[in-house]
């Protein structure tokens, strides 16, 4: 197992390698300067060059390429053009609020998720079915935002029961911390609660109908042991895939959540990043998020051990 | 107590006290604090490297000028003290106020001030015509500054205190020395307020404590000149890219004042009893409509012409500002409106009739052959795309192709650079809109400038010797009559020639909490005198 790990760890280089090379060489061929946001309107064309020379930018390819290539290896991720920071400073200022939301989310999906899921497998055709579905379908439809601002009106500006926006560290309290991220989470958790409890019923109305869950019933076990014990336990290694590739989702999601709940997270720094062409920090972000990426896929495989002892790598 | 604070009480007694607690504030008790929603993102924190507007806002909290406007726009001093001029109007002596610090301690010199306008001058458009006449510019003593020029430059003083960006900013001469182009590591002022570079989180929050040790001038303040009286211990700049996001937290209380509410929003706003609406700036901005002067079809005046006197502005400003018509107006001037020497001589050629088919014949007058005009529109700037969309129906109307570049203003930003034909990576038109302060004279409003491909000129590259020649008259000129009358002849010449074509003046609003008071309007959000309940 050990072994397994290490090698799939060491898989992760050329991995990145490939991303690294990949975003680098989208970004020089993408449109957009950051030297003329920089400069701003009133800036002659003669200042703009100015500050593209000082940046760097009028240099080839390779050269740029290879330069970012190397403080790679010595794990310098570079400095962002407008702000001057280093972008491991700004990735680590915004990694607590994404990763709070995630993992609050994700949380929040499968505690709900999962036993939707099974107690429409449970009742698969009776009203409670149909109604859990139903909710299902609206939760694929109704974009993030959308849920985001219904929240906000009805939650936070009518009942006043939360803030509408902003984020608190969770040094400065477990409620302060919970209270910014209920609504964002709520939010972005609504299509994934969707999909996940799909994916749930239909797992578990495959295993419902196994000879060993026949037995069990007649052995005399009770609903919930059967449902929870024996059904689930079998059904979970599709269910964990989907919330591994939900993680992905999560990301893009926290994009539209971060901006909607004014949350400052990665997902606001990496579109921040993008408008204004901040090179550094895309690409510092995108490789940040792809290396988390082949993490949790590693994690995931190493779940599949836990839940069905057959899989052994 | 509202029901938030009241489920707060409740939770600090139960359960989630003994996990955590409740919230820590991050500043002293009973400290007042002010939460201001900045119209952008401060990204960065150079004046003089970064001139976006957001930057230039921030700054003036944290670093002093010389000089700085009044309400109707005349020079005040600030940290000067004084100012001499020879006779023959090539010697300024300036005199620094007594007891002017930075934030560290240090006592501010002459010899700061000559390297934070050095590094002005290289950026500045007003600041490189003075570079250009430049003698001698030499700290006397500790609060005496000599500037010696080739030749006379009656708008000194309104160089040094002007608001439209990049402002003359003075900084100590460690941090002045930073190439213009490069941008500054420290921020060290000897404004009312310290910028606490700690909490700075680009994209998320910009934070200003009070400096205590700042000694404003005696007179009341009036825009950006007088007593600079900051009545908060930190000031919160809180960013927040989504309008709707802004106004609910403006409604639920969690800021105090928001710069730039969208039109769209401002109904609900007025409707919330703790909430107070204003316009933000009674300068306002200018839309505009540049054409490329290098390549066909713009670089015939009869195609500009055809042009101009098809656009109705009307449909512009609806598009931009909706229907109430206090937010907006016709103008027939590439200049601002309601300002001292303003003229809009020769602006019935945007404010007559309009003439669809007139334009028509004019185009094909023009031998107009149906070259396709490359419209780059930014689609995530609200008035931008507004802007464009109008114009893409107005070409088709009047018979002209329409070739329309759907993207993101960082392209526009850099397809506006090329000079090359639009079929190659150039461009035909853009939009922009350019601020009423900028746009009051030619001082800053390189936009209205017509020096061609060797400029002066701005993107486009009009050219047009009338126009440089009411500019040149502009800046010799010693009266408000002869001001007057070199803006007209800008104004004129801009007209004739169809150097850009201005789509109408418009003006946003701003929205604060009831509990505000003393929140003025200007070109910049001004922080003295605002006082909180």
């Amino acid at each position: 197992m050990l072994a397994y790990i290490l090698r799939r760890i060491l898989a992760t280089i050329p991995v990145m390698a490939i991303v690294a090379l990949f975003v680098f060489s989208l970004l020089y061929i993408a449109p957009g300067d950051p030297a003329a946001v920089i400069a701003g309107d009133q800036a002659s064309p003669e200042d703009v060059e100015k500050i593209r020379r000082s940046l760097g930018l009028d240099r080839p390819f390779l050269v740029r390429f290879g330069e970012w290539s190397w403080r790679l290896l010595q794990g310098d991720l570079g400095t962002s053009m407008f702000t001057g920071l280093p972008v491991t400073e700004l990735i680590r200022q915004r990694m607590e609020p994404t990763l709070s939301l995630m993992v609050v989310t994700l949380l929040l999906t499968v505690l709900i998720a999962v036993p939707l899921g099974v107690v429409a497998a449970w009742k698969a055709g009776s009203w409670i079915d149909r109604l859990i579905m139903a909710l299902a379908v609206a939760g694929f439809s109704v974009p993030v935002f959308v849920v985001g601002y219904l929240l906000v009106y009805f939650l936070a500006l009518r009942l006043e029961w939360l803030p509408t926006q902003g984020y608190t560290p969770l040094k400065e309290g477990l409620w302060p911390w919970l209270e910014t991220l209920i609504l964002p989470s709520v939010a972005l958790g609504f299509v994934y609660i969707a999909l996940i409890a799909r994916i749930t019923r239909a797992t578990m109305l495959e295993v419902l109908s196994q000879d060993y869950v026949r037995t069990a019933r007649a052995k005399g076990l009770g609903q919930g042991s059967i449902l929870f014990l024996h059904a689930l336990k079998n059904a979970a290694v599709p269910i964990v895939t989907v919330i591994g590739i939900g993680i992905a989702l999560l990301i893009g999601g926290a994009v539209v959540t971060e901006s909607v709940f004014a949350i400052p997270g990665l997902g606001r720094l990496t579109i921040d990043a993008i408008v204004r062409r901040d090179y550094p920090v895309i690409q510092g972000i995108v490789l940040m998020f792809s290396f988390v990426y082949v993490l949790v896929n590693l994690a995931i495989d190493l779940i599949y051990t836990v839940l069905d002892p057959r899989i052994r790598y | 107590m509202d029901r938030r604070n009241f489920l707060k009480t409740a939770a600090s007694t139960g359960a989630l006290t003994a996990v955590g607690g409740l919230s820590a504030p991050a500043i002293a008790q009973g400290a007042k604090v002010l939460k201001f929603v900045p119209q952008a993102n401060l990204a960065n924190f150079d004046p003089v490297w970064g001139t976006q507007y957001v930057v230039r806002n921030a700054s003036q909290l944290v670093w002093d000028t010389l000089y700085g406007l009044d309400g109707k726009l005349q020079p005040k001093r600030q940290m000067a003290e004084s100012e001499e001029v020879s006779a023959d109007g090539l010697t300024w002596t300036f005199k620094l106020r007594e007891g002017l610090k930075w934030h560290d301690g240090e006592k501010v010199t002459a010899k700061d001030v000559v390297a934070s306008i050095t590094r002005w001058t290289h950026r500045d458009a007003m600041g490189q015509m003075l570079k250009a006449i430049n003698k001698e510019l030499t700290a006397v003593d500790d609060r005496t500054l000599k500037w010696v020029l080739s030749k006379p430059y009656p708008k000194m003083l309104y160089a040094l205190g002007k608001v439209g960006t990049p402002c003359c900013f003075i900084m100590p001469e460690r941090i002045a020395k930073t190439d213009p182009f490069k941008q500054i590591e420290e921020y060290v002022g000897s404004g009312p307020m310290k910028f606490v570079r700690g909490d700075w989180k680009p994209g998320a929050l910009a934070a200003f404590e009070k400096n205590k040790d700042y000694v404003p001038r005696s007179e009341s303040a009036d825009w950006w000149s007088g007593g600079r009286v900051i009545h908060f211990d930190r000031i919160e700049w809180i960013i927040m890219p989504d309008p709707a996001t802004a106004s609910a937290a403006l409604q639920s209380g969690e800021i105090d004042w928001w710069e730039t509410p969208l039109t769209d929003l401002v109904p609900v706003l007025k409707r919330n009893r703790n909430i107070k609406v204003d316009i933000a700036d009674p300068l306002g901005n200018i839309g505009a409509f540049r054409l490329n002067h290098l390549h066909p079809p713009f670089n015939d005046v009869k195609v500009r012409r055809a042009v101009q006197m098809a656009l109705n502005q009307e449909d512009y400003m609806r598009a931009v500002a909706g229907s109430d018509k206090s937010l907006w107006s016709t103008l027939g001037s590439v200049f601002t409106p309601g300002t001292p020497v303003f003229s809009d001589a020769g602006g019935e050629a945007l404010t007559g009739p309009r003439d669809i088919e007139g334009a028509k014949k004019l185009l094909a007058e023009a031998g107009y052959k149906g070259q396709p005009v490359t419209c780059l529109v930014a689609q995530d700037q609200p008035p931008l795309k507004a802007m464009g969309e109008i114009t893409a129906d107005l070409l088709k109307k009047i018979g002209m192709t329409v070739d329309f570049v759907a993207t993101d203003w960082g392209t526009v930003g850099q397809r506006r650079a090329s000079k090359s034909p639009p079929g190659q990576g150039g461009w035909g038109m853009f939009h922009t809109w350019h601020a009423g302060a900028d746009a009051a004279n030619p001082a800053g409003h390189i936009a209205a400038r017509a020096g061609g491909e060797k400029g002066p000129a701005w993107f486009g590259w009009p050219d047009d010797p009338e126009v440089e020649k009411g500019v040149a008259a502009w800046f010799d000129a010693k009266t408000t009559e002869e001001e007057k009358a070199a803006m007209a002849a800008i104004n004129r010449a801009s007209m004739t020639s169809v150097t850009w074509i201005p789509t109408g003046f418009y003006k946003s609003f701003q929205a604060w909490r009831s509990n505000l008071s003393g929140v003025s309007n200007g070109p910049l959000p001004w922080f003295w005198g605002v006082t909180k309940a």
